[in-house]
């Protein structure tokens, strides 16, 4: 294991950014395409799987992790099993029935594997999202993928601006407060106090951008056609490894499920 | 300047400089003119308006290259024409430093921002490290090199700028107003680290700075632009400052503070062999003579001891955070504020300065009982209540407006609370005279110009009636004309009868001002007292990390006239008059 995939823990930190969401593609798909419950509940429970082993979250995330994820698909299941078409479904079992509303276990099923669907692509984005820094991320989409490196590092650049916009805002609210605009409730007050903001907010970001831009030309940035890395985010054998086999695990899932229904 | 300096090839020779922006009808500069030797620190100085920060932006040829403008003249680097080589080449000559630190950081580590340039010019990833090395080293940040420049203090950004720049180029450093956005401590970094990079003569710096007392002692040259931006006096510190400091006051352009009062002085009649340019030189001048003119009076500020309480606050404690991260921003503040003070808060970075004012205000929600403004409790009265007693300016009068021309922004406080409409108009049109709006009445608050926009956004905290004016660093970023422009309004505001409380880390702000100064440390208030009993404190300010006042630093080390040596403000010098 390499030094940055020792110090966090976990091989999922050591692999390339890239690798994180090629992997997980084929999984993706099977899960979109399915529309029983126990293929994404599979998928699922193998993502679920290399997280907890391959990146080894904080005991916050993990709580997070096996608490919300019941939650959310239990909501999941009752919010899309109320609206999915009822004429869609097995109607075979009625649950409820509030004058013409009837609600059919058909529905909850439908309503279940959608949001497991959901949840298992959730999981599936979080292998990239809970182990990949922002900067190594984009660059080997530089040096692998020929992403530009202008687009790529000035979006790294324009990363920085977030923090500072989060605080520009909240001055804004401050401020509009003082002039008596914040006072009022409700959905027409909520959209006047956005539109009021966004002005002040967009004034300063496209100064701030202006002066940043200025500071990346006077240091050479866009000089030529590629630059110095001193930071390489090699592809290793160890990526094919985890692709490969992380491709044979999802499509023995997969087999394994239909082969069971 | 020695022989052997003169017979070297110039670095930066600018010669009959004009610009004109796209879309203006005025060249600024114009006609600026001024060479650079190796290793020579040149101090531009020119008042507000002269293209100072445009001639920078020219010296690496973002003046025409990435700005687009008009240029006649010539300016050239290390013998190249700026107007035929492009930024990037250039950039291996010329280095900036920016005066918002916020707005040069591009990478997410000390190390990778240091290596920026150079990585874009291809250079080797060997070469890249070690330039990076020594620059970082240069300005004591080497071992800092992993950390994300976010959790630097100002003045550590700043320093990490000036890495960057060293690590960037060979031959000149351009600064434009590098320590505009920090408070004391970090402008004593920078200029800490500044005084580093200039002891071993390898770089050339140009130099724009408004605070000429931590810069004097760095620079060989002055060079001065008019109003016009055409060069005007160009030579040695003691020979521009010292000898035309008559000239150049009325220019508009910054003095040294110890200039300044022997302008002042010399008024009041006594007369100086040698202009003084810092705070040891005044001392020394005024201690070789055995008579001093008499002090004039002091002036008590209209304050009257009794007066009523404007503002109250009681064992007010602010927390923030929860759990382990749960900390108090303030801590059992007792403070009363009277009718008719002019009372700057004062601290460092993280003191509670803001979050004092805003808890005044009622935008952080004090505990009940804890703050009176006028006998009203913020935390219980509604925001439109309180800020008919309190007006607040914010650092950044743009993120107050909320209408689309300056009429209705005066109009929107009292419209709001339901005066009917020809009263209204009555008190718009007389605010927008008294704060020289009134040409500009239909425009929209976003295009007035950075004073105007400052003037509307205090004129909009008063038009409800406020009689107490509560303003959070509004100098903060700022050139000092604008700063200045803001002070002589506060006083006249205070002059009139308003209770002005202000946030501020700007020592001359305070010094010249105020009538009575709040020190804050780590959330508790240190002292409160008049200004001048404060200012003459050392130990106080030290503990609290403040700057002394340069007139102050002067006058202190007096062995004559022990009179003298309290004195911490301009306006109790003799010679005023008009100021």
């Amino acid at each position: 294991m390499n030094a940055t995939g020792a110090r966090r823990g976990g091989f999922l930190h050591g692999l390339n950014p890239l690798v994180k969401i090629v992997a997980p593609l084929p999984a993706m798909v099977a899960v979109i395409v399915s529309r029983d419950i126990a293929t994404p509940l599979a998928v699922l429970a193998l993502a679920l799987s290399v997280l907890l082993v391959g990146a080894r979250p904080s005991a916050r995330t993990v709580l997070l992790l096996l608490l919300g994820l019941p939650l959310v698909v239990t909501v999941g299941a009752l919010g899309f099993g109320v609206w999915s078409n009822p004429a869609a479904v097995d109607q075979s079992v009625l649950l409820v029935q509030v004058g013409e509303y009837r609600l059919f276990l058909g529905s909850l099923a439908a309503g279940l594997a959608a949001a497991l669907r959901l949840a298992a692509l959730l999981l599936l984005a979080l292998i990239a999202g809970l182990t990949t820094d922002g900067s190594d991320f984009v660059r080997s989409t530089v040096q692998h993928l020929r992403v530009p490196y202008r687009i790529g590092y000035t979006a790294l650049a324009a990363y920085r601006f977030v923090p500072r916009f989060r605080h520009d805002i909240e001055l804004i609210r401050h401020a509009h407060r003082v002039r008596g605009t914040g006072g009022r409730r409700g959905p027409v007050a909520a959209v006047r106090r956005f539109t009021g903001s966004v002005v002040p907010l967009l004034a300063g970001a496209i100064r701030h951008a202006e002066r940043v831009a200025l500071a990346m030309d006077a240091r050479a940035f866009g000089a030529h056609p590629t630059r110095t890395e001193r930071h390489l985010v090699p592809l290793r054998r160890r990526d094919g490894v985890f692709t490969v086999v992380f491709w044979i695990a999802t499509a023995a899932v997969v087999v394994a499920v239909r082969a069971a229904v | 300047m020695t022989p052997e300096d003169t017979t070297r090839l110039p670095v930066v020779e600018v010669d009959g400089l004009r610009i004109r922006h796209h879309g203006r009808s005025d060249w600024t500069p114009s006609g600026a003119s001024l060479t650079v030797t190796r290793g020579e620190v040149v101090l531009l100085l020119g008042p507000s308006g002269s293209g100072k920060s445009t001639l920078t932006l020219a010296l690496d040829g973002l003046v025409p290259h990435v700005i687009a403008a008009d240029v006649e003249g010539r300016v050239r680097v290390a013998g190249l024409d700026t107007t035929e080589h492009s930024v990037a080449e250039l950039s291996e000559r010329v280095a900036m430093v920016f005066q918002d630190p916020d707005a040069q950081i591009v990478t997410r580590s000390v190390l990778d921002e240091v290596c920026f340039a150079a990585e874009n010019r291809l250079v080797p990833v060997g070469a890249v490290l070690a330039g990076a090395e020594d620059a970082l080293r240069r300005v004591g940040l080497w071992d800092r090199r992993d950390d994300d420049p976010d959790i630097l203090s100002g003045g550590g950004k700043q320093r990490l700028a000036i890495a960057a720049a060293l690590a960037a180029s060979s031959d000149v450093l351009v600064l434009d107003e590098p320590t505009a956005n920090l408070d004391g401590a970090g402008a004593d970094d920078v200029y800490a680290a500044l005084r580093d990079v200039v002891a071993d003569g390898s770089r050339s710096v140009v130099l724009v700075e408004h605070d000429l007392d931590a810069a004097v002692e760095l620079v060989d040259r002055v060079v001065v632009l008019d109003a016009t931006g055409r060069t005007v006096f160009d030579g040695t510190p003691s020979a521009v400052l010292g000898g035309h400091a008559a000239d150049l006051e009325r220019l508009g352009v910054w003095l040294p503070t110890a200039t300044t009062a022997a302008l002042r002085l010399g008024r009041a009649g006594l007369a100086f062999e040698r202009m003084p340019l810092t705070a040891a030189d005044l001392g020394a001048a005024l201690d070789a003579r055995s008579d001093l003119p008499r002090l004039p009076p002091i002036l008590e500020n209209g304050q009257e001891p009794d007066a009523p309480a404007a503002i109250t606050v009681r064992s007010l404690t602010v927390t923030r955070g929860r759990g382990r991260a749960r900390r108090s921003v303030l801590r059992d503040v007792d403070l009363t504020i009277r009718a008719g003070e002019f009372v700057a808060v004062v601290g460092t970075n993280g003191a509670g300065k803001t979050t004092l004012a805003h808890a005044i205000a009622g935008l952080v929600r004090p505990p009940r009982g804890t703050v009176s403004v006028g006998g009203l409790d913020p935390a219980r009265a509604s925001v439109g209540a309180v800020a008919e007693r309190i007006g607040f300016v914010f650092q950044n009068p743009e993120h107050q407006f909320v209408t689309h021309s300056v009429f209705d922004e005066l109009a929107h406080g009292p419209r709001s609370a339901g005066d009917d409409e020809d009263g209204v108009r009555r008190r718009v049109d007389g605010l927008l005279e008294r704060f020289g709006l009134s040409d500009a009445r239909d425009v929209n608050p976003f295009l007035l110009s950075g004073g105007q926009k400052r003037r509307l956004s205090v004129g909009t905290a008063l038009i409800g009636g406020a009689d107490v004016l509560v303003l959070d660093e509004p100098t903060f970023g700022q050139d000092r004309a604008r700063a200045d422009e803001l002070v002589s309004l506060l006083v006249d505001l205070h002059r009139a009868g308003t209770t002005v409380v202000v946030v501020t880390h700007d020592m001359q702000l305070v010094a010249e001002a105020s009538s009575s100064i709040v020190v804050l440390d780590d959330g508790a208030v240190l002292a409160h007292g008049r200004t001048d009993d404060v200012l003459a404190d050392h130990t106080l300010l030290e503990r609290a990390g403040l700057r002394t006042p340069p007139l102050a630093r002067a006058l202190r080390g007096l062995r004559h006239h022990p009179e003298w040596r309290s004195l911490t403000r301009l306006q109790q010098l003799p010679g005023g008059g008009s100021a």
